[in-house]
């Protein structure tokens, strides 16, 4: 008998069939509205975000909840983008993002690549350091670090800025997992034909693993873009800040224009929602497996 | 050459063989682990014995700089602030992750639409985030003009410390909780149906099945969500950073923002490399204490 089917059978047997279609229905509509409802409730700042951001000054604060001010001012974006040199932070941001995922992935498939399929002396050991990384609270050692780059000269570069966030163990352990489950023979019969590890990594393995490899890059992506407390500790000019960085500068100053800060806010937030829903499916996946630890 | 040492030699080729290539693919990942990752993490200890600034020279000072902690009083109300934000935040959002994964399975329509809208925070920049919380929380802001429509406040969000700190800890929810609800909620997908159908055979209701099976079985995603969410909490930075600049009075002045005035603002980075020593070691007690304390709770073997 199929789980399924036995399933059915425990429900009747159990009592729990539903005699009547329409309560059924009627259970969906009503759980399905209060979700929904709960969901509107927790997006509710972010909808604010994006109509203040369209609001003239002088109406962002009121003594109702307006949603539409006397003007829809789609200038706002153009003015944040000049006021808070948006367009100079989106473009830093940018560069430093993708710059940090494509030597991440490259790192992580590498060193994943030696774990899973390389025998060497001290691998278990090296692993096991790798692994134990993962838990420890690497925040706290950012004086160490911008000490570092200080005495290297290196403080205010982008170098030193992503430099750090490359070597995370999370992306080598994903990778090493996902590994582990191609079969060796594949790789035995390349190697009888000659072919080389590097060969074998490139046209073998990481073509395999490239589902894996995808959602470490946005992983990868999301960590730069959101990252807050190494830029401001490392970064000086204003001219090298990246999008938080902006962000947080224009909303601890004096005199806050709010709907600009909002308008950079709904900018910056937008690329993540766009990715988020896009991958949606790996993002859920890759979490759910506890691959990149948590919040 | 003897005949044990060829003999080993033999033995040994097949490994020593793989064994240089396996160290160079494995070298550029390790080197950056330990240089970046490692060796700050082991200097940040070792600092905290020292009088450094950023300009001036670096002299060793013992525990001097332990011992000002403790009579530092900024230092203790960050420590105090910190260990209420983690011991009140923690559960809450574990309960909070745990209901909402629950719920997302009931039958129920648009569900992957919610749990994406639930996850976008969590994926979001923090200061972004955190600048829109300090737009809504100002005394004239949006959630107090929605709690007058239903006849309550103003509530001095940013004015008053309890109220910063209760502030703090509902956007730190309002931004993470949707991060474990997809671990839990990947730890309820993988029970086995069986087991919960057996449990409704046997008569179990709808709570007690909750307390007797889906909690114990789902009990190692909870551990783990548990583990990594106490880990950043302690950390908690941009929040306070951006809302409150851990106001008013040092209210919401977590450890972390403390540690960062200490080393970039007052320029001690020694004193601050001794907070982030105490931090270490606080989280490492904490971590350690729930590995230990897991075998009473948690069960790998259903």
């Amino acid at each position: 008998m199929t789980t399924r089917a036995a399933h059915a059978d425990i429900r009747r047997a159990t009592g729990r069939t539903p005699r009547r279609r329409w309560s059924r229905a009627l259970g969906l509509t009503a759980n399905s509205a209060l979700a929904w409802f709960v969901g509107v409730v927790f997006a509710f700042p972010l909808i604010w975000t994006f109509f203040t951001a369209l609001k003239p000054s002088s109406e962002v604060f009121g003594q109702s909840i307006e949603f539409i001010g006397s003007e829809v001012l789609w200038s706002n974006f153009a003015t944040a983008w000049a006021e808070v040199r948006f367009g100079r932070l989106l473009l830093n941001s940018l560069v430093v993002a993708v710059v940090s995922t494509v030597l991440t992935v490259l790192i992580a498939t590498i060193t994943g690549y030696a774990f899973s399929r390389l025998r060497f002396r001290g691998r278990n050991s090296l692993f096991v350091l790798f692994v134990i990384t993962l838990t420890l609270p690497t925040e706290v050692a950012v004086i160490p670090l911008f000490l570092g780059f200080d005495a290297v000269g290196l403080t205010d570069t982008w170098t030193a800025l992503i430099l750090p966030g490359l070597f995370g163990a999370f992306g080598a352990f994903l990778l090493r997992q996902f590994m582990l489950q191609i079969p060796f023979e594949l790789e035995e019969a390349a190697r009888i034909d000659g072919a080389s590890r590097w060969r074998i990594l490139t046209g073998i393995i990481i073509p395999l693993v490239r589902p894996a490899m995808s959602v470490l890059a946005i992983f990868a992506f999301l960590g730069s873009w959101n990252g807050f407390l190494w830029p401001l500790i490392i970064l000086n000019s204003a001219e090298k800040w990246t999008i938080p960085i902006g962000i947080a500068g224009f909303s601890t100053m004096t005199g806050t224009r709010w709907e600009l800060l909002m308008a950079a806010c709904v900018l910056t937030i937008i690329p993540v929602v766009i990715l988020v829903v896009v991958a949606q499916r790996q993002l859920v996946a890759a979490i759910g497996a506890g691959a990149f630890g948590g919040r | 050459m003897s005949t044990s040492e060829a003999l080993r030699g033999r033995r040994r080729r097949p490994l020593s063989g793989a064994g240089w290539v396996g160290w160079a693919f494995v070298l550029p990942g390790v080197v950056g682990l330990v240089v970046f990752v490692i060796a700050p993490m082991i200097a940040s200890l070792a600092l905290g014995f020292f009088n450094a600034t950023l300009l001036g020279g670096t002299t060793f000072s013992g525990l001097e700089n332990f011992t000002r902690m403790f009579r530092d009083q900024q230092f203790l109300t960050s420590l105090r602030v910190t260990t209420i934000f983690v011991l009140l935040y923690t559960p809450l959002n574990i309960a909070l992750s745990f209901a909402m994964a629950l719920w997302l399975r009931t039958r129920l329509a648009g569900r992957a639409g919610l749990r994406v809208l639930f996850l976008i925070p969590a994926l979001s920049p923090m200061v972004a985030n955190a600048a829109v919380f300090r737009l809504i929380l100002q005394e004239d802001g949006a959630i107090n003009s929605i709690l007058a429509l239903i006849g309550l406040g103003p509530v001095p969000w940013l004015s008053d410390g309890k109220w910063a700190l209760t502030a703090i800890i509902l956007v730190s929810l309002w931004q993470s909780f949707g991060y474990n609800m997809i671990i839990l909620g990947a730890g309820l997908d993988s029970i086995n149906p069986d087991v919960i159908a057996a449990s409704r055979l046997d008569g179990a209701g709808t709570i007690r099945r909750l307390f007797s099976v889906t909690l114990p079985l789902t009990s190692p995603a909870l551990f783990f969500s548990t583990v990594l969410t106490v880990i950043g909490a302690w950390q908690t930075f941009a929040q306070a950073y951006v809302i409150t600049g851990g106001g008013p009075g040092n209210s919401t002045m977590t450890i972390m923002l403390y540690l960062y005035r200490s080393a970039f603002t007052f320029q001690e980075l020694g004193y601050a490399s001794a907070i982030a020593g105490v931090l270490f070691l606080i989280i490492a007690i904490f971590t350690l204490g729930q590995i230990w304390g897991q075998k009473r709770w948690v069960h790998y073997d259903y």
